[in-house]
């Protein structure tokens, strides 16, 4: 997971070196758009600039596309809290939910499910990630080490880019109720 | 200068190096573990002035100020810049840059444009985690001056040079050092037309 700017942030699914690349290339454009309008970047347009770009590895040059899956995370005043999916196509869409990587088809489809539309505050989203991406591990005990965690509240007015600790994870699966379960000795 | 104004037509306007078109008091001192950044807020064209409070020492960071004198479009322009500059840094290194390091690339910045320059004379004031206080002055191609004691910049320096070494003392804490920029900036300012009507003291 990666800061892009003080109001987004991408986790990535794919050829972590062509999502370095991509990554250099949204921070570049964000800070470009900020010298030039001295305003920060709304979410849609940085997430446009870059799937442009991965589109046009599909049609110019030659060249294969940048293996790289995208979840877009941020907030800015036009349209407040958002949610981003982008795909090596370059195409995107907007969610209130969505996953990418291993086993994301079963967890788009959970997170269908469980996910709430208009009942679900902070503490629910939270709960249902964790739930969720746990599932996605294939792990019956998921632990902190395995597991990145971080969000973009508003702090104050503005946006906030927080890493999520150790200590603080472990405290997100106890509540989701997905904690390690100790060994009862069973195989 | 006042002179030469009364001399010359009533339409007061009479040609001035770019440096002197808007003019500025910026200065600089290190004190024991702490440093301060002062300057003027006059936003004035030539001998008209505009506003009285224009920016002219900019936060880069937690513990790091800039404060540039000279032509107040490059000293926007610049700030803009450096805010680019400093976030992509941050954002790839994951750490704040430290004062020594920011001085760098203002001075390479500058030096890039050596033969169409930003008319700015920049000072960097800063508190660096493990080094302790940094100040450091440059002229508008970039040429850096590393002072333990004060720096100095726009069109109020030879005044601020004066005074800074009158007043300044070694080992000040960061209330003397308060009282000592502050007085320098103020007894200097009033020797200049284009500098003055207002100032802001940092102190970190």
């Amino acid at each position: 997971m990666y800061k892009i700017d003080d109001h987004v942030a991408v986790a990535v699914a794919g050829i972590t070196a062509d999502a370095n690349i991509l990554i250099n290339y949204a921070r570049l454009a964000a800070q470009r758009y900020r010298y030039a309008y001295q305003e920060p970047i709304p979410i849609e347009q940085l997430l446009h600039r870059i799937c442009d770009l991965k589109q046009s590895y599909t049609q110019f040059g030659g060249l294969r596309p940048f293996g790289v899956s995208f979840l877009v995370v941020g907030w800015d005043e036009y349209f407040g809290f958002q949610l981003f999916r982008s795909e090596p196509s370059g195409n995107y869409g907007g969610w209130k939910a969505a996953a990418i990587g291993n086993n994301s088809p079963n967890a788009d489809s959970v997170l269908k499910s469980d996910y709430k539309i208009g009942d679900t505050d902070m503490k629910k989203a939270k709960s249902l990630a964790v739930k969720v991406l746990a599932k996605m591990l294939d792990t019956a005990s998921p632990s902190p080490d395995k597991l990145e965690f971080s969000s973009i509240t508003l702090k104050d007015g503005k946006p906030e880019y927080k890493v999520y600790t150790k200590k603080d994870i472990e405290g997100l699966l106890k509540d989701a109720g997905v904690e390690k379960k100790e060994s009862s000795g069973d195989i | 200068r006042i002179l030469h104004c009364l001399l010359t037509s009533s339409a007061a306007s009479f040609q001035m190096s770019i440096l002197q078109y808007n003019g500025s008091a910026i200065v600089a001192m290190v004190g024991k573990d702490c440093v301060a950044i002062a300057s003027d807020m006059r936003y004035g064209i030539q001998q008209q002035t505009i506003a009285c409070d224009m920016k002219k020492v900019f936060q880069m960071g937690d513990k790091l100020f800039i404060g540039l004198s000279g032509l107040l479009t490059d000293v926007q322009t610049l700030k803009q810049k450096f805010d680019f500059k400093l976030k992509m840094y941050s954002l790839r290194e994951n750490r704040p840059m430290r004062p020594k390091v920011f001085s760098s690339l203002v001075s390479s910045t500058l030096y890039e444009k050596r033969f169409g320059p930003y008319f700015v004379e920049p000072v960097v004031a800063g508190l660096d985690a493990k080094e302790g206080p940094f100040i450091a002055a440059m002229d508008l191609i970039g040429a850096p001056v590393f002072a333990k004691d004060f720096v100095v910049s726009g069109t109020t320096s030879d005044e601020l040079y004066g005074v800074c070494e009158a007043f300044w003392k070694p080992n000040m804490g960061p209330d003397e050092l308060f009282e000592t920029i502050s007085q320098s900036l103020l007894a200097a300012v009033d020797r200049d037309c284009l500098a003055g009507w207002g100032a802001i003291v940092h102190v970190m």
